[in-house]
């Protein structure tokens, strides 16, 4: 391994006194306030942090408590966590938008005494479950407007905590001397902070990672993405995320790069043109969003701005890929490529705060290989990442140079990965957790004999890259009846990264082969139609097209023949397809509010369909109900053609079951 | 944080009082004989149905439309006749009931535009961005920033306010009337055509402005739940003449009020 | 064939190889552009603060020029006749604001354009009456005006430049750029952007109306002054003069009625293409055109960007 960037500190206030002695006069910390940016430097910090540790250990705080901390990411949330830190105790963030039900069952389980919150919204969301946290004593704000009136018995502004904590200090010089005992006697294997996961299933569960794993992680992807004190990075991901206190937090600390909060949810996106951060993350859907944000920008451009993007466009997606991975392009490529960065993709990095970004990681989904494609291909280093919070995030991500939408990379440094027998990721990694707060059981169901972590996602290594591929979660991942593994949502998501295809439904638990569902996406295809002189009067009789049938076909045969070339998915190949003759619909229950489908209702709702699928029929009737925008009632009636499918030939049966 | 003009007025005692005003149109008495006062610190509430008078009430306050009876006292000033730049330079600033924004302009030059009557240094200085001129520029500067933070209005400081959605631009007005450090607002329905939670946020602003900045508010609403919430007094104008005038739940079960909001004949 | 080569290739060929001519015309150009801007500008200006299309612009321009050589006629001297003028612009102003504009406020446009029409028969009426109507000559020599022509051997040929245009087009500048600093940086500007905007809101953010009409009319009265000493030395100072206020017209229609920059370009572009079409193609049908090319110019524009180059879009949520 290279040189340990945490240079021995083993807990996080070593390491704030380390970067105070080191970078002393480099910011630490930059915050938009009242229109202009204020700066911290690691000096300034550590003199905040150390006075407010004073204070918060005047009004009681001690070694082991807990204190949780509510708000968006302002830095003297950041000085809450740190001070909290010095003192030994341990930060509990919680996310911001937590409805006051979570809130409280997190202050709960957690046993706060202490809240450092961000305003008076937080402080009455606290205040509205006070009786079901009967531990909590003593409550911090930042934000003073609307507080003036409150109680102030338990109630105290950050500020004034920190000015008493810094007069202590001056008129009392052991005091001194206490904190920084404090600081030198905390422990590397002391938990650090504990993480709430947002659970998409039950309660949530505390993820609790100590000092000297959570820096031994954050040390070694410094380290593989060569991060040092001239990076900057902007906070604006939820505090309360595993990403964010892995990214910014640990790694500005082990590495000393500065962390750039914005002034406020809304205005990142500015932020970010104005701070231009050199290390980026993002999600897919706000990578997604981005694009489109562009994308209509540039048809209200005028002519001949509109033609240059496009123009350029498309040279990047022939030759930027290539030469980000500094592969051999032809002269011509490569000048006009220059060109390109010139007139397109400055600006349009400049535009949207990617300018100075050297590292950018995308992880939490999978991402489609076009939005994926089209970021690396105007020059932005976007790697893809795969994580867990009891993993401290990371536990594989893509080296430069290896990038390929479709996996998440190798193991990262020190990270061991093994493949269940039933398909489930495994590892062992420095930062991983020890154990859910106050939760044997949990910690015992997800924690192998032998010390592996159970991630519940199913994946496997790809042959040709030796990345892995997440595939689905482990629990929906089924088999076929000849053992097969069929993993649902990675075939659907194959099939929907095609912008004609909206929706698919997936087939083939227990039964002899794959097959799907699929639903048109009416703009695209539509548009389609427009070109092609395909005359439609409605969604059914569109879907029901031959020439629809035989376009959404070719995508079939593309998705089958790079499922072939994935070794174990190649018995999952899709062997017959139907388009649904009506959209999949919220409002009818086929999927959820946020977009899922939902198998289980699917599945009885189009039941003769399914029928019809593996009985070997050309056509099926079906009527089903459907609700109006109005609310009223109908009932469509349609006769759904199903296509049979070649499929390419397997090679090996690796997925089947041993 | 006061006007610059005219003694101070203590919390509770009156800050404007309207006497006897009456103002018409040709042969439309918009106005008759009404007579109410604001006292400070208060948020007064004048309320009515459509043609009631309630905007020309408001004009009268600041000087947009002349009375042709009666007389208006302002910080125990007399006075039967001003221009509406002298009413803003007294401390009134209003807003606008169809949004009355400089539209061109960007959400923040809007709300500095709201300073223009606090900025006194020659223009000399002010065309070679040096010296005082500089410092107050920096100042006034802060202020309005203040504004756009207790707004929340950040993400739109530097977009043209013609482009904004009309709740927003409802907020901008807002917050240019503020930027005025006004001893007395007058909204002219600050909600109209606002959704529940724009109203909500609204509300609170309203609300905000005047627990924080300590300003009094006039305003007009339709909406009588926001009324009740948040006013303190109420007076109810019909057709010109004033038919109630005290606390909310009072206004809300005087027969006259509800014969007016029923279009009994009269 | 022989028409067309005429038209499309013969004029391009002279220009380029009698470059010398070219650059003289375009000169020219540029200094008619000027004044034609200047004119302009005062439009916008008025049209800017208070929503008025000021007829009687042009003949600013004529009583400005009037007054200045009238009063060094009766015997003022030259610099104290230009500083009494400048006062009586202002007087003019703030006249204007007392009796026209304060008023007719919140009258239907059309009655304020009514309105200047009637200062413009006003101001022929006292002006004619104060200095008598003959022609008089533009005491260029002694405002310390060059006077002359200096000419340069360039370009295989001769070019002859004005003394008197190159004074005109540096103070022309000057005046714009300071117009432009004092309106865009100051407290006045920013108010005077505000009444643009909007007349209620600019009142009630304590803008005085009243205050601002008299220095944006005073502010047209100045450059009424400046052409009308510039347009007077080429020719003479009579009412005459106030004709080149209707080519100030299609200089609008090609900048927009509210764009301080619109009227400068558009200034230059129609004294530019004015003189370019009459020395290039003039010849083609007997010359004259520089009566009309401007209008044609400014047709061709209100039937494909009536907006103006510069007119502002109309930003609309949609």
């Amino acid at each position: 391994m290279a040189p340990n960037a945490a240079a021995g500190a083993d807990t996080f206030p070593k390491l704030l006194v380390r970067n105070a002695r080191v970078f002393g006069a480099r910011p630490a910390m930059r915050h938009k306030d009242l229109g202009i940016w204020q700066t911290w430097t690691w000096a300034e910090v550590l003199d905040i942090v150390r006075a407010y540790a004073v204070g918060l250990h005047r009004l009681g705080l001690k070694r082991g408590e807990t204190i949780a901390i509510v708000g968006a990411n302002r830095p003297k949330l950041y000085w809450s966590v740190m001070a909290a830190q010095m003192l030994g105790a341990i930060p509990v963030p919680v996310y911001a938008d937590a409805v006051a039900d979570e809130l409280a069952y997190v202050l709960a389980h957690a046993d706060v005494r202490f809240a450092a919150v961000e305003d008076q919204e937080q402080v009455d969301k606290i205040l509205s479950v006070a009786e079901r946290v009967p531990t909590l004593q003593v409550m911090l704000y930042d934000e003073k407007r609307g507080l003036r009136d409150y109680d102030h018995s338990r109630l105290h502004p950050m500020e004034d905590v920190i000015d008493e904590g810094r007069s202590a200090l001056a008129s009392d010089p052991s005091e001194r001397a206490w904190i920084d005992d404090q600081i030198e006697s905390g422990k590397g294997s002391e938990p650090s902070i504990i993480l709430y996961t947002s659970g998409t299933t039950g309660a949530s569960k505390g993820v609790v990672l100590t000092n000297e794993r959570s820096i031994k992680a954050a040390a070694d992807t410094v380290t593989f993405d060569k991060l040092t004190e001239n990076d900057v990075a902007l906070a604006y991901l939820p505090l309360a995320w595993v990403g964010d206190h892995y990214l910014n937090y640990a790694q500005g600390l082990v590495a000393g790069f500065c962390m750039a909060c914005p002034e406020s949810a809304d205005t990142a996106m500015q932020d970010l043109r104005e701070i231009g951060p050199t290390f980026y993350f993002a999600p897919p859907r706000t990578l997604e969003l981005l694009l489109t944000r562009v994308m209509i920008r540039m048809e209200d451009a005028g002519f001949i701005k509109r033609w240059l993007f496009h123009y350029f466009i498309g040279v990047a997606r022939r030759y930027g890929e290539r030469i980000l991975n500094g592969e051999s392009v032809p002269l011509m490529g490569r000048l006009l490529y220059s060109i390109g960065s010139l007139l397109v993709y400055g600006p349009l990095k400049n535009v949207l705060g990617f300018s100075r970004v050297r590292v950018a990681y995308t992880a939490g989904e999978a991402i489609g290989p076009d939005l994926f494609n089209f970021y690396r291909s105007i020059g932005l280093n976007l790697k893809q990442l795969y994580g867990q919070t009891e993993a401290f995030l990371y536990v594989t991500a893509q080296p430069d140079g290896e990038i390929y939408s479709d996996t998440v990379g190798p193991a990262c440094p020190n990270v061991d990965i093994r493949i269940a027998e039933n398909g489930e990721v495994q590892f062992k990694s420095p930062g991983m957790f020890t154990g859910y707060f106050k939760d044997e059981d949990k910690t015992e169901e997800v924690m192998t004999p032998d010390g592996y972590v159970k991630t519940g996602d199913a994946g496997f290594f790809d042959e040709k890259t030796g990345h892995l591929k997440i595939i689905d979660r482990a629990k929906d991942v089924g088999r076929l009846k000849d053992g097969t593994l069929f993993p649902p949502k990675y075939i659907e998501n194959k099939l929907k990264f095609y912008p004609n295809i909206r929706e698919a439904v997936a087939l083939g638990d227990q039964r002899d082969f794959v097959a799907v569902m699929l639903n048109i996406d009416l703009t695209a295809v539509g548009s389609w139609a427009e070109r092609n002189n395909v005359v439609y009067g409605s969604y059914q009789e569109l879907a029901g097209h031959p020439l629809v049938y035989d376009m959404i076909e070719k995508h079939v045969a593309e998705v089958n023949k790079s499922l072939s070339a994935e070794g174990v998915m190649a018995g999952a190949q899709i062997k017959r397809f139907l388009i649904l003759h009506k959209e999949l619909d919220a409002d009818d229950g086929e999927l959820t509010r946020t977009q899922k489908v939902r198998r289980g209702f699917i599945a009885e709702r189009y039941a003769p369909l399914i029928q019809a699928l593996y009985d070997g029929s050309k056509e099926a009737d079906i009527s089903t109900q459907v609700t109006f925008e109005d609310g009223r009632k109908g009932v469509i009636s349609a006769r759904v053609k199903i296509r049979d499918m070649k499929t390419e030939p397997v090679a090996v049966a690796m997925g089947k079951a041993a | 944080m006061r006007a610059p003009s005219g003694p101070d007025v203590a919390v509770g005692d009156v800050l404007l009082a309207v006497e006897n005003v009456s103002l018409s149109f040709g042969g439309v008495k918009a106005v008759n004989d009404v007579s109410f006062d604001i006292r400070k610190g208060e948020i007064r509430a004048i309320i009515g149905p459509n043609g009631a008078g309630k905007t020309s009430m408001l004009n009268i306050i600041n000087g947009f439309y002349q009375p042709q009876q009666g007389r208006i006292t302002f910080k125990g000033e007399v006075r039967s006749k001003m221009r509406p730049h002298e009413a803003a330079t007294g401390g009134i600033a209003r807003t606008f009931q169809n949004v009355a924004l400089f539209r061109g302009m960007t959400a923040l030059d809007n709300i500095m535009a709201g300073r223009t009557l606090k900025m006194r240094r020659n223009f000399f200085w002010q065309i070679l961005r040096y010296g005082p001129a500089m410092h107050e520029e920096v100042a006034h500067r802060r202020r309005a920033e203040e504004i756009i933070d207790f707004l929340k209005i950040q993400e739109i400081r530097r977009v043209p306010v013609g482009r904004l959605p009309y709740g927003l631009q409802k907020r901008v007005e807002l917050g240019r009337a503020l930027a005025m450090e006004p001893e007395l607002l007058l909204l002219d329905e600050p909600m109209a055509g606002m959704n529940l939670e724009e109203k909500e946020d609204m509300s609170r602003f309203v609300l905000d402005a005047n627990d924080y900045y300590g300003t009094t508010i006039a305003l007009i609403e339709h909406d009588m739940g926001v009324v009740m919430d948040l006013s303190d007094r109420v007076v109810v104008l019909d057709h010109g003449i004033k038919i109630a005038d005290g606390a909310p739940a009072e206004v809300k079960s005087n027969q006259a009020v509800i014969d007016a909001y029923l279009g009994v004949a009269h | 064939m022989g028409l067309l080569y005429q038209i499309f290739i013969d004029p391009f060929v002279q220009m380029g190889t009698a470059p010398d001519l070219f650059v003289q015309t375009l000169w020219e150009g540029i200094v008619g552009g000027m004044l034609y801007a200047l004119i302009a500008l005062g439009f916008v200006l008025i049209f800017k603060a208070s929503g008025v299309f000021n007829f009687a612009q042009g003949i600013m321009v004529v009583f400005a020029a009037l007054t200045l050589v009238g009063l060094y006629n009766a015997g003022v001297p030259a610099f104290l006749a230009l500083g009494l003028t400048i006062a009586v612009m202002f007087g003019l102003a703030y006249a204007v604001e007392r009796a026209v504009l304060r008023p007719l406020v919140n009258q239907p446009d059309i009655i304020l354009f009514m309105a200047t029409f009637g200062l413009t028969y006003f101001l022929i009426g006292v002006g004619e009456f104060v200095f008598g109507g003959d022609p008089k000559v533009m005491i260029t020599d002694q405002l310390f005006l060059p006077k002359g022509a200096v000419t340069y051997k360039a370009l295989g040929g001769i070019i002859s430049v004005q003394k008197l245009d190159v004074a005109a087009t540096v103070i022309a500048s000057i005046m714009v750029a300071g117009l432009a600093v004092f309106f865009s940086k100051t407290r006045i500007g920013r108010a005077l952007r505000a009444v643009a905007d909007s007349h209620a809101a600019a009142l009630s953010v304590g803008i005085s109306l009243e205050q601002i009409w008299v220095i944006v009319w005073f502010a047209a009265g100045l450059v009424a002054l400046v052409t009308g000493i510039f347009w007077g030395a080429r020719s003479d100072v009579s009412f005459a003069l106030d004709v080149i206020a209707l080519k100030a017209l299609p200089v609008l229609i090609l900048g927009g009625l509210t764009s301080i920059p619109g009227a400068i370009v558009g200034g230059l572009i129609i004294g530019i293409g004015e003189k370019m079409w009459e020395f290039y193609w003039g010849p083609l049908i007997g010359g004259g055109t520089d009566a009309w090319f401007a209008y044609v110019i400014a047709l061709v524009f209100l039937l494909f960007k009536p907006q103006g180059l510069f007119g502002e879009k109309i930003i609309e949520r949609v």
